[in-house]
């Protein structure tokens, strides 16, 4: 065997050896950035999580179609990550006929700005009833009091 | 079991105004014909407060609680006059507390005024003859027909993009929680009739 066949066949047992080695070595990389993202907490006025309830996000240059859907986790958050749109982003969620709407504004170096509907102190509910209440009773007495008029009259 | 906005299309809620305001119509072209309806108004102010205030009421039903819906005893109490009552409820409800939304009251008036009216007719049809059984068959029956009506408004308003068996499972879920509720509120209506019956039979409609 010359020296040239030998250095021939070196060269090929070279390429069979490191080529494979490049074919299955899949090199994991990693790129990590910072970003804002949105996270949201969806419960019942009870105070229960809405568990795996699902999620639909749109986009403010198309408020339409969703841009994105998800489910919550099982205490009811949920959390994404929106593009660089400006503007306002709604987020519905919503199980089996209930739900709610969010809406987040993004936009530049403004502040983000959230608008849900919040949750009421069980205070304010009870004069929102007397409240009612006060105006049924008037209701009733006013009627009471006209018709009594009017019987005593006729 | 208020359907907030957003959840049906517009078009479903547009309906819904409609079908509401047709009921609404019948049921005040009912009130009209009566001999005297200016004596009711004070017991539909005070019904309707009390329908209004119900919905704050939880009970809770593992895994989750549900809100008393007092359907079956607006339409015993209040026959005709439930309609325009349980409408004015939920109007406030929507408003005070959020409880359903404004675009769909007229689909939250057909959930529970049309399951009232059904109540009505069972407790003016057997009052006389079997009045617990009337009573607790209109309080129970009331809860089942708006659960069915409920499921048959989500069902159809499911959007496309949606996740439809999962909602619909979520759905099974809810109204399994409810028939509870179902038991409860015919308790409610027979033991609160059969108490009037006993202290003030004048409030008690066709008994």
């Amino acid at each position: 065997m010359t020296l040239r066949s030998r250095l021939a066949g070196l060269a090929i047992c070279a390429a069979g050896c490191f080529t494979p080695l490049v074919a299955l070595s899949h090199a994991a990389l990693i790129e990590a950035e910072t970003a804002q993202a949105i996270r949201l907490h969806a419960f019942y006025d009870t105070g229960e999580p809405m568990a795996h309830a699902q999620v639909i996000i749109y986009a403010p240059d198309d408020p339409s179609s969703p841009w994105g859907q998800g489910v919550t986790d099982r205490d009811g958050w949920f959390e994404f990550i929106p593009d660089a749109t400006e503007g306002r982003w709604s987020v519905q969620v919503r199980q089996s006929g209930h739900g709610a709407m969010a809406h987040v504004q993004m936009g530049g170096d403004a502040p983000v700005i959230i608008t849900a509907s919040g949750t009421q102190s069980w205070l304010q509910r009870m004069v929102m009833v007397a409240l009612v209440a006060w105006g049924a009773l008037g209701t009733a007495l006013f009627v009471l009091r006209k018709k009594g008029r009017s019987d005593a009259s006729a | 079991m208020h359907l907030p906005d957003g959840i049906v299309p517009i078009e479903m809620a547009l309906a819904g105004y409609g079908a509401s305001a047709a009921i609404t119509a019948l049921a005040l072209s009912r009130i009209k014909s009566m001999s005297d309806p200016q004596a009711e108004i004070p017991r539909v102010a005070m019904m309707t407060t009390v329908f209004f205030a119900a919905s704050l009421v939880a009970i809770p039903v593992p895994p989750t609680s549900v809100h008393l819906m007092l359907a079956g005893l607006m339409g015993v109490m209040l026959g005709w006059f439930c309609v325009p009552a349980i409408l004015v409820g939920l109007f406030l409800q929507a408003v005070l507390f959020g409880h359903g939304g404004i675009t769909t009251l007229g689909l939250n008036g057909l959930i529970l005024g049309l399951p009232a009216l059904i109540s009505f007719g069972i407790w003016r049809t057997a009052a006389q003859r079997w009045p617990d059984i009337a009573a607790f068959c209109a309080g129970s029956l009331a809860v089942v027909t708006a659960l069915v009506i409920f499921a048959a408004i989500v069902l159809a308003g499911l959007p496309v993009t949606l996740d439809a068996s999962a909602e619909r499972v979520a759905l099974g879920v809810f109204l399994l929680a409810h028939l509870p509720l179902a038991v409860a509120e015919g308790v409610i209506v027979m033991t609160l009739l059969r108490m009037l019956r006993r202290v003030e039979p004048r409030l008690v409609p066709h008994a």
